[in-house]
């Protein structure tokens, strides 16, 4: 955990110069200033365009922080009552095999993105093989029954589209986590994200839980409110009116779509009322969007980031990217 | 960061969370059916800040030591105060005309068999913006035509048109879906973004696909009105 080093400052510093300036006192000058240029600030935001964005902005992380302390009091519960040996025996012990279980799994965990980030890591780190973890990342947000619901609702016209939905996000998962098996290396993943727990003898179960999902919601929370700057300023600065003269060129919405359910970063479960207005494309595009979205969006990258590390999350969003693309295209070509 | 800095954080996020359940600035930003997960969220926010500040009292710096042997630097975590910021200092406010201007899917609304029943009797029918722009756009049977109906949004203007306008979330500000109605006869003279109850009745066959399934709509009273704590249809 973070704290190590900060104790021993500490110490360091009783013995010295008295006059250092740690995070606290920075907390606090922050704060002192923030009060005293409030009106300055307001009257900065008082411009429609970052009126907008600053709307969007707080209710893209008031909706998902939910979900994200959802996901770390998951993890903490993998972390304490879950020894390493019972997931073992869970999952089938060839990785190979395990990918499409962890899949199947990902129904049961009902949230959206935020959630699955956090547990994906725990399991990593309670000794779960990295790909079935990823899979286990890919397809919960995707596929739990929230979601798929929503997806009914939204598109009650063609109720395929759930179907195709299911299947699409599945493929992508179980696809990601095959090719993890055969070309993914260990080196990727930021140590920190395999670094096992400490040794917790002495420390009762609760407070293994308590201090594992303070430090997991800590770790992921500043990322969630960066990919949401991201996704506020894209949403309000991107325009997207010209999208709808998309109309009939299938390849060119395809990409379109794709691109802007990665730059919306919108929440799993509403993302299919979105796709639902752009009622001047095609469906297969509209697909494509419901796919890519859950499995890679700026929000995701940046929580992935913060989680397994940059050289991981660039090498992983990309390639996630053309799966989800390809998956979804099969999956709308057979099942709409 | 600090250890202590951190629990600071995360009770200050819990209770922007708290702040805006309890005083009802929720709905500017999330639906309504939000409210029991971000009081759960704050509550365990703050108290699993709480728990650690107890713990590190209670056993002493020194001994918590041993406990963490690998760190890395969060300077990531700083960002968790924006959100804090935002919400204490500035409040950004409701989604409104800016969102409905530059929209690319004004008025997508779903033929639905449930929302197309029969209308409720009665000289006044209050509507929602979803359910008349859904009825014009869909309902062929014309059952709107010669009913007086009341409607609840905010005025705007754009190419010499007075629209009244309203946004509809599934999930939050974020996938907001903008509703709009074009309005005719005694056309309120207030200014943008006043949220007015109009009385009145549809053009019959006004919304087609040339002008985006926008309805006409002949104003024959308005009030202005405050803006409604639910700021969105949902």
């Amino acid at each position: 955990m973070t704290i190590t080093g900060e104790i021993r400052s500490s110490k360091r510093r009783s013995g010295g110069p008295r006059l250092k300036i740690t995070s606290l006192e920075v907390l606090c000058g922050i704060l002192v200033l923030a009060l005293l240029f409030q009106s300055r600030l307001v009257d900065l935001l008082d411009v429609p365009k970052l009126r907008t964005a600053s709307t969007v902005f707080v209710a893209i992380c008031v909706q998902a922080m939910p979900f994200l302390v959802l996901g770390v009091l998951i993890s903490g519960a993998i972390a304490a009552f879950v020894p390493a040996s019972a997931l073992r025996r869970l999952l089938p012990s060839k990785t190979a095999l395990a990918v499409p279980v962890a899949g199947v799994a990902g129904v049961a965990l009902p949230g959206c993105e935020c959630a699955s980030v956090p547990v994906a890591k725990r399991l990593m780190q309670q000794g779960v093989a990295p790909a079935v973890a990823l899979t286990f990342l890919l397809a919960a947000p995707a596929v739990n029954p929230i979601v798929l619901v929503s997806t009914a609702v939204a598109f009650n016209d063609t109720p395929m589209m759930v179907v195709a939905r299911f299947a699409g996000s599945l493929l992508t998962a179980m696809v990601m986590g095959w090719l993890w098996v055969r070309f993914g290396k260990m080196e990727w993943i930021a140590e920190r994200a395999l670094a096992r727990m400490a040794d917790h003898t002495g420390r009762s179960k609760w407070a293994v839980f308590a201090e594992s999902a303070r430090h997991d919601l800590v770790d992921a929370g500043g990322f969630l409110v960066l990919g949401g700057l991201f996704a506020a300023a894209f949403k309000t600065f991107v325009p997207v009116a010209w999208m709808q003269t998309l109309g009939g060129q299938i390849v060119l919405g395809v990409i379109v779509m794709a691109l802007l359910a990665v730059i919306l970063a919108l929440c799993s479960e509403a993302d299919a009322f979105v796709a639902v207005a752009f009622s001047a494309l095609p469906l297969l595009p509209r697909l494509v969007f419901l796919v890519v979205g859950p499995a890679v969006d700026v929000k995701l990258i940046a929580l992935q980031a913060g989680a397994f590390g940059k050289s991981f999350a660039f090498r992983f969003a990309p390639a996630t990217f053309v799966v989800a693309i390809l998956c979804a295209v099969v999956s709308g070509v057979v099942l709409l | 960061m600090r250890r202590e800095t951190q629990n600071i954080l995360l009770v200050l996020l819990g209770g922007a969370l708290l702040k805006i359940s309890f005083s009802g600035l929720y709905l500017r930003y999330v639906q309504k059916s939000l409210l029991p997960l971000l009081i759960a969220a704050g509550v365990i926010m703050i108290g699993l800040a709480l728990f650690a500040i107890v713990q590190d009292i209670r056993r002493g710096k020194a001994e918590s030591e041993h406990d963490h042997d690998h760190s890395h630097s969060s300077r990531s975590t700083w960002l968790m105060l924006l959100p804090v910021l935002a919400v204490f200092l500035i409040s950004p406010p409701a989604l409104g005309g800016d969102v409905v201007n530059s929209a690319a899917d004004t008025n997508q609304t779903q033929r639905s068999r449930n929302l197309l029943g029969e209308l409720p009797s009665g000289d006044v029918i209050p509507l929602s913006m979803t359910e008349f722009v859904t009825r014009t756009a869909w309902d062929e049977s014309g059952t709107l035509d010669g009913r007086r109906v009341k409607l609840t949004g905010f005025l705007l203007r754009a190419e010499g048109q007075t629209y009244a306008a309203r946004l509809a979330i599934s999930c939050c500000a974020a996938d907001a879906r903008p509703l709009k109605v074009r309005l005719g006869g005694d056309v309120p003279s207030l200014p943008d973004e006043q949220w007015v109850e109009i009385t009145g009745q549809v053009v019959p066959k006004s919304a087609n696909e040339q002008n985006s399934w926008v309805p006409s709509f002949t104003v024959e009273s308005f009030t202005s009105v405050p803006e409604p704590v639910e700021p969105y249809e949902s």
